[in-house]
C-alpha cells in the first residue's frame, strides 16, 4: 500500500462494522488424523466469491489445511453465509478480509477464490500477507495494487481458463506463471481435482525459496 | 570507567539495533524484518508497549487516558485496529493492540528486555558499536551493528517548571506522570497547571472527583471537541483536505466556529496560531465543566506561598494537591548529541527529514515528531522509508547516494523553527506537508533503478 493510497483511505468513511462469520479448524482440533501442529507455519485465511462464504471451505479445505499443521480459517464477508449484509463494494469486502486477518494469531496467508480473489488482492495491498493465493480469480482489477511486504504469489486457474486474457493479465501483473488444475472453477471445493489442487497449494506454501 | 565483560565487541554483521520496544520500536522492528534485516531490539523495561503499558515503571499514563485522535487516524496502516472498537480507544486497548501487533508479526523474539543502551558510537565509517547495560547487575556488553534506529519516544523526562516558593509549599506537588490513580484527587482541592491535552484531561478528572478544581493555563489553545459535524473531529478536519484550498479554509472555519466562540465566551484567550500549528486540545467535556463552574480557570502561577498559590492576576487558592501537567522534554541520552545535530544552545535534535542523523547515514530516529494527528502511522511510514533505504544501501550504493540528496532537500522544509512558546512545540510538524514529503522520499526509494 502506498502512502498516498493510505492517506486517501483515511479520508473516506470506514465501512460499517459487521459481525463476521469465521470458521476455524486448528491442527489440534483434528481427532481422526495425525496432524503435527507447526507453530512456525503461517495460518491460512480463505474466502470465496460464492454466497456460501466460509461454509464452502468446511467440507474439505479447512480440515486438509489443518491436517498439514496450519491454523485454517475461512471468513464470510458481508452478505455471505451467516454474516449480515451491509453496504459497501469490493473495498468493504477487502476490509472484511483484512479485519479477519488481523484477528488471527499470526501473519496469515490469504487465499481468494473466484471474486474472492479480487478481495484478497486488494486486502494484500493493505495487510502484509505471508503469501497470496489466487484460485480461479474473477473480476480482478486490471491493475491490481502492489501487495505490501512483498509476499510470494500463487495463481491457480482451471485448464479452460489458462489461455484467457484475464489469466494472462494477472500473470503479467504479478509476474508469476499460472498453475493449471483440471475441471472448472466451481469444482475446487468438492470435485475430483479439489484434493490435488489443495495439496499443490499446500506444498507450494511449505516450499522455502 | 565502563567495565566490559569481554574486550572485543561481538559483531552482529548487517543486523540493525532498535532502541526501545514501545509503539515506535515495534513498528521499526516489523518493517526492518519485512525488508530482510536481522534485528535486535533493546528495551530498558521488562515489558513492551512503552508509554502505553502501566506496568512500565516509567509509564506516563494518568487516570482514564484515552486516545485524543480517532481510531482510523491512529491505527498502524497495515495492521488496523478491530473495527468494532470505539472511535477513541482507551490506553488499555491501545496496549492490547500493540501486544497483538507484536505477536501477529512474531516480534517478541527479537526484543531483549531489561537492557538499556548506555552508549552508541560510530565505528568503521557507518557501523555502530553499542553498549548494552543489563538492568540486573551483570557487566555491560558491547555489540556491533550495521545500523541503529532510536525509537525511545519523547514522553519520559518530565518538564518541570519551578516557581518561587515552591520548595516551601505545604501541599503535595506531582507531575502528571506520577498521578497513577484518580483516587488521589478524591475530595481534595486540586490545582492543575498546564493547558495541554494531559492538563485538560486531568482537570476534567478532577472536576468530577475532587472537591474543587482550579486550572492554570498561561496561553490560548485551540479547544476542539472529540466530535465535529457528526464525525470524529480529526477525521472531519482531515476530510476537508480533499477539497480545493479556497473552499477548505471556509469549510474548516465553519466547522470550528462554534467551538471558537464557545471558548471565547468562557473567557479564554484566543489562540495565537492556526489549529494545525500545534496539537490542538481534544476534549469535549472540558468546556462544559468550565461552563458549569466545576473547573475554575486561572492564568499562569506567579508563586507558591506556604499553603497558598498566587496567580499572575493576583488571585490565590489553597490547594491540597498541585498537578503539574507541564509535558515532557525530548531527550535521547544514549547517543552523543552531535550525531543528532544538537548544536549550540538548542537542546533539540536537527534531523534530516525529522528522522535521519545529519552525521552518520545509518543512524535514524523514529517518532520524534508531534504531527497533530496519530503518531503511529507517521512512525510506520518513517520506518518504512528507513528500512527501505537501508535495504537499497546494501545493494546499490549509487542509488542510495542520490536518495541522500533528496532527503537533504526535503528536510529543508522541516528545519526546526522554534517559536519558543513551549518545548514540545519544537517537535510539531504539519502532518499534511510532512506526509507529502515522506511520500516523495518513499516514491524515490521504490522506483525501479534505471538500468
Amino acid at each position: 500500500m502506498s502512502l498516498q493510497a493510505w492517506v486517501r483511505r483515511t479520508r473516506v468513511p470506514e465501512p460499517a462494522s459487521v459481525r463476521r462469520e469465521i470458521a476455524v479448524v486448528e491442527p489440534a482440533d483434528l481427532l481422526d488424523v495425525e496432524a503435527k501442529d507447526d507453530p512456525e507455519a503461517s495460518p491460512v485465511l480463505c474466502c470465496t466469491g460464492e454466497s456460501a462464504g466460509a461454509a464452502a471451505f468446511s467440507a474439505l479445505w479447512l480440515k486438509r489445511i489443518a491436517g498439514s499443521g496450519r491454523y485454517a480459517a475461512a471468513v464470510s464477508v458481508r452478505g455471505q453465509g451467516n454474516t449480515p449484509a451491509a453496504p459497501g463494494g469490493v473495498e468493504a469486502r477487502a476490509h472484511d478480509l483484512v479485519q479477519a486477518a488481523i484477528g488471527l494469531p499470526r501473519q496469515a496467508v490469504l487465499v481468494g477464490h473466484g471474486a474472492g480473489a479480487a478481495w484478497a488482492a486488494l486486502a494484500a495491498a493493505r495487510y502484509p500477507a505471508a503469501a497470496l493465493v489466487l484460485v480461479a480469480p474473477h473480476k480482478l482489477p486490471k491493475q491490481p495494487p502492489k501487495p505490501v511486504g512483498d509476499p510470494k504469489v500463487l495463481l491457480a486457474v482451471d485448464e479452460s481458463d489458462a489461455q484467457s486474457k484475464e489469466a494472462q493479465a494477472i500473470t503479467d501483473a504479478y509476474g508469476v506463471a499460472p498453475l493449471t488444475f483440471p475441471g472448472v472453477s466451481g469444482d475446487v471445493f468438492t470435485g475430483p481435482g479439489a484434493e490435488g489442487l489443495l495439496d499443490t497449494i499446500l506444498s507450494w506454501l511449505g516450499r522455502r525459496d | 570507567m565502563q567495565e566490559y565483560s569481554s574486550q572485543a565487541a561481538y559483531d552482529r554483521g548487517e543486523a540493525v539495533c532498535v532502541i526501545g520496544a514501545g509503539a515506535a520500536g515495534l513498528i521499526a522492528v516489523k518493517n526492518l524484518r519485512e525488508n530482510g534485516f536481522e534485528v535486535d531490539c533493546y528495551e530498558r523495561d521488562t515489558v513492551l508497549g512503552g508509554l502505553w503499558n502501566p506496568e512500565n515503571q516509567h509509564s506516563p499514563l494518568y487516570p482514564n487516558t484515552h486516545l485524543v485522535t480517532s481510531r482510523s487516524q491512529t491505527e498502524i496502516p497495515d495492521f488496523p485496529m478491530p473495527d468494532d472498537w470505539p472511535d477513541y480507544p482507551s490506553a488499555s486497548q491501545m496496549l492490547d493492540y500493540l501486544k497483538r501487533y507484536a505477536s501477529h508479526f512474531g516480534l517478541a523474539e527479537h526484543i531483549w528486555y531489561g537492557s538499556e543502551i548506555s552508549h552508541v558510537e560510530p565505528v568503521e565509517g557507518s557501523r555502530f558499536e553499542v553498549v548494552v547495560k543489563p538492568a540486573a547487575g551483570s557487566a555491560a556488553r558491547r555489540l556491533r551493528y550495521g545500523a541503529v534506529i532510536i525509537a525511545t519516544g519523547h514522553h519520559w523526562v518530565p518538564n518541570l517548571p519551578s516557581y518561587p516558593g515552591q520548595d516551601g509549599f505545604r501541599g503535595t506537588v506531582l507531575h502528571s506522570s506520577q498521578l497513577k490513580d484518580g483516587s488521589r484527587l478524591r475530595g481534595k482541592s486540586v490545582l492543575v497547571v498546564g493547558g495541554g491535552n494531559s492538563g485538560i484531561d486531568i482537570a476534567c478528572e478532577a472536576a468530577v472527583n475532587a472537591a474543587e478544581c482550579v486550572h492554570s493555563v498561561r496561553r490560548g489553545y485551540w479547544y476542539l471537541p472529540k466530535y465535529l459535524g457528526g464525525e470524529p473531529a480529526d477525521y472531519a478536519l482531515a476530510r476537508l483536505r480533499r477539497r480545493p484550498s479556497w473552499l477548505r479554509g471556509f469549510l474548516t472555519d465553519r466547522l470550528l466556529k462554534g467551538h471558537r466562540e464557545l471558548s471565547a465566551r468562557m473567557g479564554m484567550e484566543a489562540p495565537d496560531h492556526r489549529h494545525t500549528d500545534e496539537e490542538p486540545i481534544r476534549n469535549g467535556r472540558y468546556l462544559e465543566h468550565v461552563g458549569d463552574g466545576s473547573i475554575r480557570r486561572r492564568p499562569d502561577v506567579a508563586r507558591f506561598d506556604g499553603g497558598e498559590v498566587a496567580f499572575t492576576d493576583g488571585t490565590t487558592v489553597r490547594p491540597d494537591v498541585v498537578v503539574l501537567a507541564t509535558g515532557y522534554k525530548p531527550k535521547i541520552a544514549c547517543c552523543p548529541p552531535g550525531l543528532l545535530g544538537v548544536e549550540g544552545d538548542s537542546a533539540h535534535p536537527k534531523l534530516l527529514a525529522r528522522m535521519f542523523s545529519p552525521r552518520v547515514e545509518t543512524l535514524a530516529v523514529a517518532g520524534l515528531v508531534e504531527p497533530g494527528v496519530g503518531t503511529l502511522p507517521i512512525v510506520h511510514w518513517q520506518t518504512h522509508a528507513i528500512s527501505h533505504w537501508l535495504h537499497i544501501r546494501k545493494g546499490d550504493p549509487e542509488r542510495a547516494a542520490n536518495f541522500r540528496q533528496q532527503v537533504v532537500s526535503e528536510s529543508a522544509q522541516y528545519a526546526v523553527d522554534s517559536t519558543g512558546i513551549s518545548p514540545r512545540h519544537q517537535l510539531a510538524v504539519d502532518a499534511e506537508e510532512y506526509l507529502a514529503g515522506l511520500g516523495r522520499i518513499i516514491d524515490t526509494l521504490e522506483q525501479e533503478p534505471v538500468k
